[in-house]
């Protein structure tokens, strides 16, 4: 068990340059805006439904990639790119900052150990799936089907990343099956809302 | 999911990356069950009915609205629950998950609340399995992301975890792979009183683009499906639908009635969900000229429409996501319900106000006019937060009705009981 805890003070190490992950966010304008996104994503970020991802404790620069690829266009999701058209900057960096404050534990399984996680995942996404890199989401409880959905549109060019759409063109639908069974199966937590 | 008093653990840990790829000879245990082999899978998960979890869902009821003499009561805690297939010998209930489970719920001893819950054929591996439906003869037939399988006498097989099943369609072949998607992907199957089998195939888009309409057209995306039980004869049924999460057949015309949840994005009030009914083969409903009624989506805006369309038979509250429905063929409800339909109302998921969480209730006079009005209402507090997500409405054998929820991951019952 390990308790990761991410403190999101905005946007700080950053490599590449974006208008909304250059502006700090502010996790108390984040909470309001949040609203929108707590009927799929809660309110913590712990999701609601299952073709939601867990977002509460992601770190925050992911959480800004992916909300201005949705604005942008170029990630794709018949919700999310409907959500994501109406923020602005500073919105996505307070929602990132808010989302991001969650504190989240990731549990394996009894009986599993470290070094029965897959091999192609935990450079960056950690043997207990939560993420190691800035740009990479934590996987830890997320369902098999959302896991699975992931890999091959990276495989299909539905979605596109640099480094996740060379390893997932590697990945048979086997190995697939068994990186999304071993970060399911990891049970995660972030407190409630208060 | 901390209700969840799971028994195989193990099991999906024992899969690393290099030991999965020994198991690809065999993708998944179907060819042994269909061979009635034994998987060697012996454990069942099984779902906790009592405790805290349970007394909060309870307590959430007593919020429940309804017309006078009705009553909601918790019939059993099933995690992530959906659409719901009752076994035609009122035995078991099966029901869908948008996981990869699908549940066994059993009232053994017909106190009209569930004793137990189990995950069904948990040798098979399922992908977002929907969509239950039961033949009268006794053949569950489960509709999933891209493969229909279909159970013999499930509903005495279902205690042992190698149940025999076979393909009705192979993975793969319900749509093109590369069609695949999670959103807009909950199955819907329903037998019709022609004894064929009615599958719904929602679009993955807010609003479907142009390039894939004509592979849409033919291969039944983003419409009905029909087929023979024996998996041949396979046709579209119906076109113009956005996604279809529930239909059924009127008991006395045969007619197919269906729910659509339609454009995300364009307001608060606009469009309407629908309501449709559908009098002939092929029809076409509107998507994507149509974003729901006769609201012309902005996409397709000021182009002449190719087809013609028939519009729905009610137009819903915008964006309260119509889903689940079934006629009320039972004797414990006042005659007035006879043949009218309840449907679930899944609630919205970005409006300002949220709307829908709540059963209603549609009365469909002789000329074929229908009117609907909530039913059952209170899942939204007054915070705004919801405190269920009804998915599903299916018709007990006493003529009660169950309720699924897949936010509170339940099932209630709402039964009469007069004056």
């Amino acid at each position: 068990m390990r308790l990761a805890l991410i403190l999101g003070l905005g946007g700080v190490l950053l490599a590449q340059a974006g208008l909304a992950e250059e502006l700090p966010g502010d996790p108390e304008a984040g909470r309001k805006k949040a609203g929108q996104c707590r009927t799929c994503h809660g309110l913590n970020g712990f999701a609601q439904i299952p073709i939601a991802p867990h977002i509460g404790g992601e770190n925050p620069l992911y959480i800004v990639h992916q909300l201005t690829a949705f604005r942008d266009g170029t990630r794709e999701h018949e919700m999310m790119s409907v959500v994501a058209k109406a923020l602005d900057d500073q919105s996505i960096a307070d929602l990132a900052a808010w989302f991001s404050s969650q504190s989240v534990t990731a549990t394996l399984p009894a009986g599993a150990t470290e070094d029965m996680a897959p091999e192609a995942c935990v450079g960056c996404h950690g043997a207990d799936g939560i993420a190691l890199i800035e740009d990479a989401p934590n996987l830890a409880g997320e369902n098999v089907v959302y896991i699975e959905t992931q890999l091959k549109a990276f495989r299909t060019g539905k979605r596109v990343n640099d480094t996740m759409t060379g390893i997932a063109a590697e990945l048979s639908d086997a190995d697939m099956n068994a990186a999304a069974d071993w970060y399911a199966a990891i049970k995660l937590d972030i407190p409630p809302v208060k | 999911m901390r209700y969840l008093l799971s028994s195989i653990a193990a099991l999906a840990l024992s899969t690393g990356l290099a030991q999965a790829q020994a198991q690809t000879d065999v993708p998944d245990n179907l060819e042994k069950l269909s061979a009635f082999q034994t998987t060697g899978v012996t454990d069942f998960t099984f779902v906790e009915q009592g405790g805290d979890y349970a007394e909060g869902i309870k307590k959430n009821l007593e919020r429940i609205k309804m017309p006078p003499g009705f009553k909601i009561e918790l019939y059993a805690v099933v995690p992530d629950a959906r659409h719901m297939a009752v076994g035609p010998q009122g035995i078991v209930t099966f029901v869908g998950t948008r996981k990869d489970k699908v549940w066994s719920v059993t009232d053994r001893n017909k106190d009209r609340v569930a004793d137990e819950v189990k995950d069904f054929a948990p040798s098979l591996r399922f992908s977002i399995p929907n969509g239950p439906c039961f033949s009268k003869d006794g053949f569950l037939y489960i509709a999933e992301q891209n493969r229909v399988l279909l159970f013999p006498a499930a509903e005495f097989f279902y205690e042992s975890p190698d149940v025999a099943a076979f393909n009705l369609v192979k993975q793969g072949d319900l749509i093109p792979p590369e069609e695949e998607s999670f959103n807009h992907t909950a199955r819907v199957c329903k037998i019709g009183p022609d004894g064929k089998i009615y599958i719904s195939l929602g679009q993955p888009f807010n609003v479907a683009p142009p390039e894939k309409l004509d592979l849409y057209s033919k291969v039944g995306i983003g419409g009905m499906i029909r087929m023979n039980l024996d998996g041949t004869g396979r046709e579209v049924y119906t076109y113009g639908i956005r996604n279809s999460v529930g239909h059924d057949f009127h008991p006395v015309t045969g007619e197919l009635w269906f729910t659509d949840n339609q454009v995300d994005g364009m307001g608060d009030d606009i469009p309407p969900g629908e309501l449709n009914r559908q009098t002939a083969m092929g029809q076409n409903f509107g998507h994507p000229w149509y974003g729901g009624g006769d609201v012309r989506t902005n996409e397709y805006a000021g182009q002449e429409v190719p087809v013609d369309v028939v519009m729905p038979a009610v137009e819903m509250v915008a964006h309260a996501a119509d889903l689940g429905m079934t006629f009320y063929t039972g004797n414990m409800f006042p005659e007035k319900y006879k043949n009218a339909i309840f449907s679930a109302q899944h609630g919205s998921w970005n409006r300002t106000t949220p709307v829908g969480a709540r059963v209603m209730v549609t009365f469909i006079d002789d000329e074929g006019n229908a009117t609907s009005e909530p039913f059952a209402e209170g899942w939204i507090d007054e915070n705004g937060e919801y405190l269920g997500r009804p998915v599903d409405v299916a018709q007990l054998r006493d003529g009660s009705i169950l309720v699924s929820d897949d936010l509170a991951g339940a099932l209630y019952r709402i039964s009469y009981e007069g004056n």
